[in-house]
C-alpha cells in the first residue's frame, strides 16, 4: 500500500493535516465576529487534506535525476548528521560561552570536519571573522550579540 | 508633493555619497554571493537583511535592491565561466555563455553579459519609472476587498513557480499559509498554534524562513558535493573587446527583450526566470540562423542576459506600488521592508518618496557599477569561486544564524532556523518547490487579514468581493492566471 514515494509523503501530510485540523477546531470562537480565528486555519486543513489525498493517488512520475537527488550515500549522511550536530551545539552554548568564541570554535571545526586541510589559513579565518562580524555588529549597528564569557 | 519633487528626492537620495557607496556595496555583494554556485537573489537578500538594521529605511533599501540586481548578474558570470548557474534566472544564459568561453571567448561572453544587462537593466528603469506611479495611484483607492483580490492575484504565481508537479506546489503553499497562521490572531487575540510557547506569540519571523528554506537547505547541497571544486576561475579569459559588428547583433535583441523581459517581471510568477527563457526561444525562433544557438551564438546570450535583468525591475512594479511580491524574491524583498519598518504598497510613493524614488534613481547608478564593475574585476571577483566548499559552508551557515539571531535575540528562532533547514532540504529532495511556500507565507497572512477586514465591513456577506469593479475584475484575472499554466500543462501532457 506503501509503495512509492507519493503514497508516502501523502500519508504524512495526510495525518499532518488531520492533526492541523483537530487543533483548529480547538480553538475559541467568539460571538458578533462574522470571521472568526479559527475560519482560515479550518479551510486549510481541509484544502491540505484533500490534496495529500490528491498526491497519494499521483503516480510517481520522477525524472531520474530527481530520483538520483534522493539516494545519499552514506558518507554524506554522516556528513550532514555531524554538521547538525555541530550546529545544534553551536546554538546550545552560544548564549552562555558567548558569540566570538562559539563562532571560532564552529567555523574552524565544521570546517576541518568537512575536509579543509590548510589549518593555518583555516585557524585565521576562523578568529577573524567572528571578529571583525562582532565588531560591525556591536560598535557599528549597536546591536549586541552574547559576549559570554569574554570580558568585552 | 508632486511627482518630480518625488523624482528629484529620489535623485538626491541615490546621488548622495552615501547612497552611491550603499549601491556600490549592494551590487558588489550581490554579484559576489550570486556567483556562488545555488546561493541566488533569495538567499543575499536574507543574507543581507541583518546588515540594514539601524540604517536609514531609503539607503537600505538601496543598497538591497543593488543586493538583487547584483545577484542576477552574479549569477551570470559563473553560468558563462563554469556552466553551473548560480540562480535559475541565468540558466538560459549558459546555453550560449558557456559555449563561447569554451571557444576562448569567455571574455568576450562576459562583456556581452554586462552590456546587455546594463541596457536591460536601464530601460525597464525608465519603464519601472513610469508604470510604478501609475499603478500607485490607482491602488490608493483600494478598499480590503480589492486588496485581497490583488493577494489572491500574487498568490496565483504559485501555478506558474510549480517546477513540475501543481499538486506539490500547491502543498508547499498551504503549508506555507499553515506556518504564517501560528502566533496571535491580530484581530480577536487568539493565540493560534502555540503549543504554549510564548517564543511562538508573534508567529515566526520571515528570516527564519527565508534564510532556513534557501540558504541552509543549500549548505545541505554544498556538504554533500563539498570536494566537487567550483573550477579554475584565474584562467586565461580571451579579450574584452566587442567588434562593430557585434554590437549590431547584440542591438536587436536588446531592445526587444528589455521591454518583453519587464512586461514578464511585473506578471505574478514569472519573473526573470521565465523571462530569460522566453527571450531565448524567441530570439531563437525570429533569428535567421537558429542552428547556431546553443553553440556560442551572441544573440542567444544578449537576450536572456537582457531579460532577466529587465525582469528584476519589473518586478519592482507590484512590490513598491501595490505591496504585492509576485515571486520568492520580491516575497524576501517585501520582507526586507518590512523589517524596516515600511510597508511597500500604494501609500509608499507620497509617505515616503525618499524611499519609493530612492531605490528606482538608484537603479540608473547601480546599473552602471555593474557595467564598471564587472567589465574590468570580473577575473578578480570569479576569484570567490576558489573558496574552498568547506570555508564556504561554515561561514553561509554563521551568516544565516547571526542574521535571524540579530532580529529575535532568541536562541529559540535559531533551532527553528535549523528546524525549517531540514524541511528545506527535504522538500528539495522530493521535489517541492520552495518559492510557493514563501510568496504564501508572506501573502498569506495580509490576505487572511483583508479578507477577514472586508467580511466585518460586509457583515458577513461574500457579496462584497463582487461588488467593487476593480476587485471582481482581479479575482477574474487571478482566476485566469492560475488556471492557465495549469490547462498549458495538461494540455502539453496530453500531446506528449
Amino acid at each position: 500500500m506503501l509503495k512509492g514515494v507519493n503514497r508516502k509523503i501523502g500519508l504524512i501530510l495526510f495525518l499532518l493535516s488531520a492533526g492541523y485540523l483537530y487543533m483548529s477546531f480547538q480553538l475559541p470562537t467568539y460571538p458578533y465576529i462574522p470571521v472568526d480565528a479559527d475560519a482560515v486555519p479550518k479551510a486549510l486543513g481541509w484544502v491540505l487534506l484533500v490534496l495529500s489525498i490528491a498526491l497519494f493517488f499521483t503516480k510517481d512520475n520522477d525524472t531520474e535525476e530527481q530520483k538520483a537527488k534522493r539516494h545519499i550515500p552514506k558518507k554524506d549522511v554522516m556528513a550532514l548528521l555531524g554538521v547538525l550536530g555541530l550546529l545544534i551545539i553551536y546554538i546550545f552554548l552560544f548564549e552562555i560561552v558567548g558569540f566570538i568564541l562559539m563562532t571560532t570554535l564552529f567555523v574552524f571545526f565544521c570546517s576541518w570536519f568537512l575536509g579543509y586541510k590548510k589549518h593555518w589559513v583555516n585557524a585565521i579565518v576562523s578568529i577573524v571573522f567572528p571578529v571583525f562580524l562582532y565588531s560591525i555588529f556591536v560598535f557599528l549597528l549597536q546591536i549586541n550579540l552574547p559576549q559570554g564569557i569574554l570580558p568585552i | 508633493m508632486g511627482a518630480i519633487d518625488g523624482i528629484l528626492t529620489g535623485f538626491e537620495v541615490a546621488f548622495s555619497w552615501q547612497g552611491i557607496m550603499f549601491v556600490l556595496l549592494g551590487v558588489f555583494v550581490g554579484t559576489f554571493i550570486g556567483m556562488l554556485p545555488g546561493l541566488g537573489p533569495i538567499s543575499a537578500i536574507a543574507i543581507m537583511i541583518p546588515i540594514t538594521y539601524g540604517m536609514d529605511p531609503s539607503l537600505a533599501l538601496v543598497m538591497m535592491a543593488g543586493v538583487y540586481y547584483g545577484a542576477v548578474f552574479g549569477g551570470s558570470t559563473s553560468s558563462i565561466l563554469l556552466n553551473a548557474p548560480g540562480i535559475s534566472g541565468t540558466v538560459a544564459s549558459s546555453f550560449d555563455g558557456y559555449p563561447m568561453a569554451q571557444q576562448g571567448k569567455a571574455g568576450k561572453a562576459l562583456a556581452i553579459a554586462a552590456i546587455s544587462s546594463f541596457a536591460g537593466g536601464t530601460i525597464s528603469v525608465i519603464l519601472l519609472m513610469i508604470f510604478a506611479p501609475m499603478l500607485a495611484s490607482v491602488a490608493v483607492s483600494f478598499g480590503p476587498p480589492a486588496y485581497f483580490a490583488l493577494m489572491l492575484l500574487g498568490l496565483t504565481a504559485i501555478s506558474s513557480l510549480s517546477e513540475g508537479s501543481t499538486i506539490k506546489a500547491l502543498i508547499s503553499a498551504v503549508v506555507g499559509f499553515m506556518i504564517a497562521t501560528i502566533g496571535i490572531d491580530p484581530q480577536t487575540g487568539t493565540a493560534r498554534f502555540t503549543f504554549d510557547s510564548a517564543n511562538l506569540l508573534d508567529g515566526i519571523d520571515f528570516l527564519v524562513i527565508a534564510l532556513g528554506l534557501f540558504a541552509i537547505a543549500e549548505v545541505c547541497y554544498l556538504v554533500m558535493n563539498r570536494h566537487k571544486s567550483m573550477g579554475g576561475s584565474g584562467k586565461d579569459i580571451g579579450s574584452l573587446k566587442i567588434t562593430k559588428d557585434d554590437a549590431k547583433e547584440m542591438s536587436g535583441p536588446i531592445g526587444r527583450h528589455s521591454i518583453l523581459g519587464f512586461i514578464l517581471g511585473i506578471l505574478p510568477g514569472a519573473g526573470a526566470t521565465i523571462a530569460s527563457f522566453i527571450s531565448y526561444i524567441t530570439e531563437k525562433r525570429m533569428s535567421k540562423n537558429p542552428e547556431e544557438f546553443g553553440k556560442g551564438s551572441i544573440k542567444g546570450l544578449a537576450a536572456p542576459e537582457t531579460s532577466n535583468n529587465a525582469a528584476t525591475s519589473g518586478a519592482f512594479v507590484p512590490l513598491l506600488s501595490l505591496g504585492i511580491p509576485g515571486s520568492g524574491t520580491t516575497a524576501v524583498m517585501l520582507g526586507a521592508f518590512l523589517v524596516l519598518g515600511l510597508q511597500p504598497g500604494p501609500m509608499l510613493m507620497g509617505d515616503r518618496p525618499e524611499v519609493f524614488w530612492g531605490i528606482i534613481a538608484s537603479m540608473y547608478i547601480g546599473n552602471v557599477f555593474l557595467l564598471i564593475l564587472n567589465l574590468p574585476l570580473i577575473p578578480y571577483i570569479a576569484r570567490i569561486l576558489t573558496i574552498p566548499r568547506p570555508m564556504l559552508i561554515s561561514l553561509v551557515l554563521m551568516f544565516s544564524l547571526i542574521g535571524v539571531y540579530a532580529i529575535s535575540f532568541s536562541v529559540f528562532d535559531l533551532y527553528l532556523l535549523v528546524a525549517f533547514g531540514v524541511l528545506g532540504y527535504l522538500m528539495r529532495m522530493f521535489a517541492f518547490p520552495a518559492p510557493p511556500f514563501i510568496l504564501a507565507f508572506i501573502l498569506g497572512g495580509m490576505m487572511e487579514q483583508s479578507f477577514r477586514q472586508s467580511m466585518t465591513i460586509s457583515n458577513g456577506q461574500l457579496s462584497i468581493f463582487f461588488e467593487s469593479n476593480i476587485a471582481l475584475s482581479l479575482i477574474a484575472l487571478s482566476v485566469l492566471s492560475f488556471a492557465f499554466p495549469i490547462v498549458k500543462n495538461l494540455r502539453g501532457k496530453k500531446k506528449a
